[in-house]
Order: C-alpha cells, then sequence, then structure tokens
C-alpha cells in the first residue's frame, strides 16, 4: 500500500465518519463489485475484496477529504487491495510490452489501422455472454482500463491515478485494449457465421 | 478545413490523424467543439464514420452486458457489522 495516501488530512467526528461513509462511499458499492468480479474473475473472490477495500477505506478516512472524488478513491484503493493481495496468489502474470505498445502507438502506421472488420450487424446479435467473455479474456491490465473507462466513465486523469501510471500510458494501453477487444469480437462473429465480419 | 480550426491540434502544432480523434471522442476526453468538428469529419471520411458506428456499438454492448447489477445480498451488512466491531 502507498504510503501518501493514507495520511491522515484532517479529523473527523465518529458522525461525520458514518456520514461520509454511508453517503460518499457506500453508493459506490455495486460499481466496486463489479470491478472486483472484472479483476478476480470469482464472485467470492470479488466479495472479500470489496470487504477489505471498505474496511481499509474506513480505517484510513480521515486521509480521505470530505466532498472529493470517492468513487476514484476507492477504484484506487481496491486495485491496490487486488494487485496486493489477489494478484500475487493468480497464475496470471503481467505480460504486456507497454515499451512496444507507446512506440505502435506513436507511429505513423495508425491511420491505415482504420479498417473497419467488424459491423455493427454482427455486435447486434451478441445477445449472450459474448461481450462479457471477449473482455473477461484480456489481459487483466487491458481489462481494467476498458472498465474503468467504457463503464465507469473515469476521466484520464482520474485512471492514470487510480492506477498509478502517466495519461499517455493510459490513452496508449485504452487504444490496445480496444483493439484486442475488437479481435475477440470478431473472432465470436465469425463463429456465428459472419463470413465478413 | 483549415487545420489551425481543428480543435484536435496540440500545442506542438502536429496535425491529429483520424485514429487519435477518434479516440478523444471514444475515451470520453472530448471537448464540445471537438465533438461538432468530428462530426462533421466522419460527413467526409467513410472509415471513420464506420469505425465510429462499431466502436459506439461495442461501448453500448458493454455498458448493456458487463456491470454487473447489484452486489451480493448481505456484503452491505456483512461490511456495517464488521465495522461496528472494530469502533465498538
Ligand atoms: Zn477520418
Amino acid at each position: 500500500m502507498e504510503i501518501e495516501e493514507y495520511i491522515p488530512h484532517q479529523k473527523y467526528s465518529e458522525t461525520e465518519k458514518q456520514d461520509i461513509f454511508n453517503n460518499e462511499f457506500m453508493p459506490h458499492i455495486h460499481s466496486m463489485y463489479n470491478f472486483g468480479y472484472r479483476l478476480t474473475l470469482d464472485r467470492d473472490d470479488a466479495k472479500d475484496l470489496v470487504q477489505d477495500t471498505y474496511l481499509k477505506a474506513y480505517r484510513f478516512i480521515e486521509s480521505f477529504q470530505k466532498g472529493t472524488n470517492a468513487k476514484a478513491w476507492l477504484f484506487r484503493i481496491l486495485k491496490n487491495s487486488f494487485i496486493n493481495d489477489y494478484r500475487k496468489k493468480s497464475k496470471e502474470p503481467s505480460k504486456v510490452d507497454y515499451q512496444e505498445v507507446e512506440t505502435y502507438y506513436n507511429s505513423e502506421e495508425v491511420d491505415r489501422q482504420i479498417t473497419p472488420d467488424l459491423r455493427v450487424e454482427s455486435l447486434k446479435d451478441m445477445i449472450g455472454d459474448e461481450i462479457s467473455n471477449a473482455l473477461n479474456s484480456l489481459d487483466v491490465d487491458f481489462r481494467t482500463v476498458i472498465i474503468l473507462c467504457d463503464l465507469e466513465g473515469f476521466k484520464y486523469e482520474e485512471m492514470a491515478k487510480i492506477l498509478d501510471i502517466p495519461i499517455g500510458t493510459v490513452r496508449s494501453r485504452l487504444h490496445r485494449a480496444r483493439n484486442l477487444l475488437k479481435e475477440k469480437l470478431k473472432s465470436y462473429a465469425k463463429s456465428m457465421g459472419y463470413n465478413n465480419a | 478545413m483549415a487545420t489551425s480550426q481543428n480543435p484536435f491540434v496540440q500545442a506542438d502544432g502536429k496535425k491529429p490523424t483520424c485514429m487519435e480523434m477518434l479516440q478523444v471522442i471514444l475515451d470520453g476526453e472530448a471537448t464540445v467543439e471537438q465533438k461538432d468538428y468530428f462530426k462533421t469529419h466522419m460527413d467526409h471520411c467513410m472509415p471513420c464514420y464506420k469505425e465510429y458506428n462499431v466502436d459506439m456499438a461495442i461501448k453500448e454492448l458493454l455498458q448493456a452486458k458487463c456491470c454487473g447489477g447489484n452486489c451480493p445480498e448481505g456484503l452491505v451488512e456483512q461490511i456495517r457489522s464488521k465495522i461496528n466491531s472494530t469502533t465498538a
């Protein structure tokens, strides 16, 4: 756990603590659970992860400034707990070469990449678990940025803080994640019989 | 349209690629001016138009299928009782 974010910035009375916890933290519990589930891919682990996060949030509540972005603060704690407590246990290594990603993104080649090869019609037929399976199949770092951006609507700056990475990396990771997701969906579309998907 | 009017142009004056503009839009980082500019741009750039529609459809699919609903029953109570037992 990073120490800086847990340094108390203010003193809260018991009533204030309860008030912050109930009105600023608890409303995010469903998003937090979904985030936990998408990271661990296990409902019980997600439950534990969310509980740990809320207990930590309460313990360090005085390092949270009332009225600031509680959701981003909570997501950051959850992400750190996941890395520290769960990722170590899992078999999944981080196998992403970000250096390469960055160069790839900045090259002049990118325009040529705009070759739509997945069609809206084939996406419309994905009414089952295709999209969820495609998302879950991505490397956890790629999965994370899609969740934060497309499901939770976080901005680059917030994502950079939650993930402890520079904004440029957020951008390139998102770009790469979208392409990987599209590749997955394309193969589903093919298997569903869209040869021209 | 002149480059100087393109609201996607960075401080260094570098002209953005279609892919870069599209990403700003998709990532939810576009200003009102950028959104308007891109809308007009799509009228005469077929690849952007097609890609935009596919990407937005994916985004909608994600939001419809991957938000997971509510957390398990009892979790909120469980958290509250743990907190109460530590503060008591
Ligand atoms: Zn274009």
